[in-house]
């Protein structure tokens, strides 16, 4: 068991998401940056089905009740574990009182702590993942408080040995600026200046924006006929563009549905890049086919796929 | 790209929604005729029970179908649903069963909602007028989305047919019936919302311990009735 002795304002369980009920307005919903989080996973040998926890910035503490072994990834973060510093990308094992803390974050959005066995909160509709609007999955649907303690699951892989630190190469990274998007239903609504500004423009993060979208700043895009569409079913990474021609990202727990035309969807690998960018921070788009895109994908999962096995034999020998 | 009642079929596009799903765009606009053709070809892509795919989700004029991008790609997840939008095109004047036998709910609403006034007003209409329109129907659900348990229902009266609010509240309290354009709705949940609330209701529209969580399926029928308590 773990206790959050020191709650940061944005702390929630998180895992892949529930991807089967979008007909019934659930979005699938789950880490905002699915890399990080399957990293953190795979670190300390984690099922990629387990269950974490979602820091969005500010500092906090969390103790063990029980020995356990923890892995941080995505946002780099300067944190301790009684005292000693924690490395991001790393398994650690804590003991019976152990206290890692989280003092500040100095890049990126969110962190993922992931404890080998999994956060064990009650699944709600095949997931774990908290979803605020609607107040279920993860602990009562909420924010975690000071005090909330939470069941870690049976660890599946003995870790044994100092903590195995994975290849730079297979670290997430998140210095580009430039994501892939490719093309998107509404593309035919746009016209050649609109489409020469979404892959020209360095956009800023707007400070709205949250685990539904995030809105960006630059040049309006203008599209031809109607702003409001028939609402139809979007997705995280769509790119919609409202009346006043600015567009929001679509991110983790958007609404299933939009009636505004999207321009481009940013390829799944590269949304944990949107994800980890703070308002005022910048970024830009580039067109790839679908194919290119899930590739990139394969690619992605094959590495998290690595991690694991490197991981697996590391614990083998011990 | 559409086809009024008894027109010609234009073909149905389909498009990449990024790289983990197809939308099937079947019309343009919010309309009974074609929100059937939607019912129906979600029910025939579930019936296909195709291995990648994970997820349909359903829009006014569009469905949009979530695969495995790991194990599939985009060109074989087209090839696979081709015959089954084809087949869906030629038996219009035949509708799956499934999307058409839903089933019925009535619904108890207190009509005094916030902007019943400003309705009655803009239509021209007494606000028991306002009530007897909305309530004086049986109304169909399109399809659920945005968030968990909201219904698109229609068709509303024409005569109480209005835009969205220019300014859309920050939060519109759980149970609020609210209408836009030809829609009608009950707000799930506390959320944002540009529609114009005319009455609420305690009817609880989803409860992920259910299965299925949603009141409501898209094919069911739904009728308001007016109560003073």
């Amino acid at each position: 068991m773990i206790e959050i002795t020191a709650a940061p304002p944005f702390l929630t369980v998180q895992d892949l998401g529930r991807p089967g009920y979008h007909a019934q307005g659930v979005p699938s919903g789950g880490a905002m940056d699915p890399w990080a989080f399957s990293v953190a996973n795979a670190l300390v040998g984690n099922v990629g089905t387990a269950a974490g926890l979602e820091w969005s910035l500010g500092s906090g503490r969390i103790q063990w009740h029980d020995a356990g072994a923890f892995a941080l990834a995505g946002a780099t973060v300067d944190a301790t574990l009684d005292g000693a510093p924690v490395a991001m990308h790393r398994w650690y094992r804590a003991r019976e009182g152990s206290v890692l803390a989280l003092h500040r974050f100095a890049a990126g959005r969110f962190a993922y702590l992931a404890c080998a066995g999994g956060i064990d909160t009650l699944p709600v509709l095949g997931s774990r993942a908290t979803y605020l609007s609607a107040r279920f999955g993860g602990l009562e649907g909420r924010l975690l408080r000071s005090g909330d303690r939470l069941e870690v699951g049976r660890s599946p892989v003995p870790l044994r040995g100092v903590g195995f630190t994975i290849p730079r190469e297979l670290e997430p990274r998140y210095e580009t600026a430039e994501c892939r998007v490719v093309v998107g239903p509404h593309a035919a609504l746009f016209g050649a200046e609109s489409w020469s500004a979404l892959t020209t423009t360095t956009y800023t993060i707007d400070s709205a924006s949250d685990r539904m979208g995030y809105r960006l700043v630059g040049p309006p895009l203008q599209h031809q006929g109607h702003a409001a569409l028939p609402s139809a079913p979007v997705c995280p990474g769509a790119v919609q563009v409202p009346a006043g021609g600015r567009p929001i990202v679509l991110m983790a727990d958007a609404p299933t549905v939009g009636g505004y035309p999207v321009i481009a969807v940013v390829c799944s690998a590269d949304l944990p890049l949107v994800a980890q960018r703070c308002p005022g921070e910048a970024l830009r788009f580039r067109i790839v086919s679908v194919d290119d895109a899930q590739r990139a994908l394969r690619r992605r999962a094959g590495a998290v796929h690595t991690i694991g096995q490197l991981v697996q034999g590391a614990a083998v020998r011990g | 790209m559409t086809a009024g009642e008894g027109g010609a079929i234009a073909p149905s596009i389909i498009t990449p929604l990024g790289d983990c799903a197809v939308t099937i765009q079947i019309g343009d606009r919010a309309d009974p005729v074609i929100a059937r053709r939607v019912r129906a070809l979600a029910a025939d892509i579930h019936a296909a029970a195709l291995a990648p795919v994970r997820d349909v989700a359903l829009g006014y004029a569009a469905l949009t179908v979530w695969y495995d991008a790991l194990h599939t790609d985009y060109a074989a997840m087209v090839s696979a649903l081709e015959p089954i939008v084809a087949a869906a095109a030629t038996r219009l004047g035949a509708p799956a069963t499934s999307a058409v036998t839903g089933r019925e709910h009535v619904i108890s609403v207190r009509y005094d909602g916030p902007d019943l006034e400003e309705v009655a007003q803009r239509t021209g209409l007494t606000t028991s007028d306002v009530v007897s329109r909305h309530s004086g129907r049986q109304y169909t659900v399109y399809f659920l989305g945005f968030v968990p348990g909201f219904a698109y229902l229609g068709e509303l009266d024409s005569a109480l047919v209005l835009p969205r609010r220019t300014e859309p509240r920050p939060r519109v309290p759980a149970g609020a019936v609210a209408i836009a354009g030809a829609q009608t709705a009950i707000y799930p949940y506390a959320i944002p919302g540009g529609w114009h609330l005319i009455g609420r209701t305690a009817v609880n529209l989803f409860d992920p311990r259910r299965d299925p969580p949603a009141t409501l399926a898209p094919g069911d029928r739904v009728r308001f009735v007016a109560v003073e308590e």
